[in-house]
């Protein structure tokens, strides 16, 4: 411990060095977040599908890149997405680390988010649908406006458990120099050479900023009757 | 995938690698993990606080911090793992994927202590067990079949954040992938051999899993 360098901390300069890594840090989140939540309901509603030309590519996709580690989508796509993209943008397309980051997050949490939200919908009795079909309610009515809204409040707790995952892997932007928070920490300490004193500080800006949004969601009280079934699929990624 | 064959050692010694942290660093973690879990269903009220406050912490910062950590930070409170600066780094990664994990394991091994019913807890005590004879011969073994495949998710979840220990220089399968792709700037190849070699760990350990929950279950 080095207490000599902690009015550092509260310096103005440095507080504005922290904040901002901590801003993007949020953004590359928040993005990460809206964009694999869309594509994971995608992928989610294709897995569940009876069309097996859905179903397949749907399941390659999920459990194939569920099983990679999430630094080496981010490392991929920072090396290779623009070569891949490059014949659709011409010869001149970039893409800049941030989004190279959010984009690597996005591939990961959208392939176990979806098996979240499929857990969801096969938790919803099937009496449901037959009821609803016998209704006269097509497809999408039945999914829309029936299974989803039930499946997606189930599995608040479990979809904002990998929101957190996704908040604590936006750290390993650091490995493609993105000058997020924890890359700034270490910009810090390399500095001033009290790496205990700034991983701490840094580790517990996350710690609040997880921990506000789990106890945000366990205030919520939903999801909270979830038949076994679906809890263990919901929890098989958990501890990413 | 003609790479791997061409660049067989640094993929070999990285495949090496990452299996040996996977294997001491869950070892590691379902130890420390399992006294966690013990600490946060005690009858001791400041136990418990502190196994909670141990969980909560580490089960949301990044793993990279404590990898960070335990690689450069503790050195300078005096704790060496090794004369050997590499195998010091190995060490450290291994302690911080075990701390990291231990928090994860200890979630799973308390919900499974807590599953046992109460009555039977009550009637072990009645009949005079000591409160750690009623956790050796009642609560523990019933709690290790609930445990077992929540588990085995935790390890596969482990054997993909070894490659995290890339950050602190440990020569394993995604640095393998880094250097091959260095060399030969086949970017696409090389990282292709990394995922494969991934899947090649990641995708036993699942259809174990698989096997293990349908068996426990059926158990149950």
């Amino acid at each position: 411990m080095r207490p000599d360098t902690w009015p550092l901390f509260v310096d103005p300069n440095v507080l504005r060095f922290f904040g901002e890594g901590l801003l993007l840090t949020l953004q590359m989140s928040f993005y990460a977040i809206l964009l694999s939540f869309v594509f994971a309901l995608l992928l989610a509603l294709m897995r569940h599908s009876r069309n097996p030309l859905l179903r397949w590519p749907a399941t390659v996709y999920i459990e194939g890149i569920r099983s990679l580690p999430v630094l080496l989508m981010i490392i991929v796509v920072n090396f290779q997405g623009p070569d891949f993209l490059r014949p659709v943008f011409g010869e001149d397309f970039e893409i800049v680390p941030f989004w190279a980051g959010v984009i690597g997050l996005t591939i990961y949490t959208s392939s176990v988010l979806a098996e979240i939200i499929r857990a969801g919908i096969v938790s919803i009795p099937p009496g449901q649908w037959d009821a609803a079909r016998a209704l006269g309610l097509r497809y999408h009515h039945v999914m829309g406006s029936i299974v989803l809204p039930q499946a997606l409040r189930r599995m608040v707790p479990a979809i904002v458990a990998q929101f957190t995952t996704l908040i604590k892997d936006s750290s390993l932007a650091y490995a493609i120099a993105v000058q997020e928070l924890l890359s700034r920490g270490k910009v810090f300490y390399s500095q001033y050479f009290n790496p205990v004193d700034t991983l701490l500080a840094v580790s517990v800006v996350y710690f609040l900023l997880n921990y506000a949004l789990s106890l945000a969601s366990r205030r919520l009280e939903l999801g909270r009757a979830l038949p076994r079934v679906a809890r263990d699929i919901a929890l098989r990624d958990q501890a990413a | 995938m003609e790479i791997i064959s061409e660049f067989g050692d640094t993929y070999s010694t990285g495949l090496r690698l990452t299996l040996e942290l996977t294997v001491y660093a869950l070892l590691g973690s379902v130890v420390l993990g399992f006294a966690i879990a013990i600490f946060r269903v005690s009858p001791l009220a400041p136990l418990r606080w502190v196994g909670a406050a141990y969980v909560e912490f580490f089960r949301n910062t990044p793993l990279l911090a404590q990898l960070f950590f335990w690689g450069f930070g503790s050195p300078l409170l005096g704790v060496r793992f090794s004369s050997d600066p590499l195998e010091g780094l190995f060490r450290a990664a291994t302690a911080g994927l075990i701390t990291y994990h231990a928090a994860y394991v200890a979630e799973v091994m308390r919900s499974g202590l807590l599953s046992i019913d109460k009555g039977q807890l009550e009637a072990a005590r009645s009949l005079g067990l000591s409160y750690l004879q009623m956790l050796r011969y009642v609560q523990v073994p019933q709690a290790v079949r609930i445990v077992v495949p929540p588990l085995g998710n935790i390890a596969i979840a482990l054997s993909k954040n070894t490659s995290q220990a890339s950050v602190l220089g440990v020569a394993e399968l995604l640095t393998a992938g880094e250097l091959v792709e260095s060399r030969t700037f086949r970017t696409a190849e090389a990282f292709a051999a990394v995922a494969l070699l991934y899947l090649i760990i990641t995708i036993p350990l699942a259809a174990g899993v698989n096997w293990l929950e349908r068996r426990m279950a059926l158990a149950r």
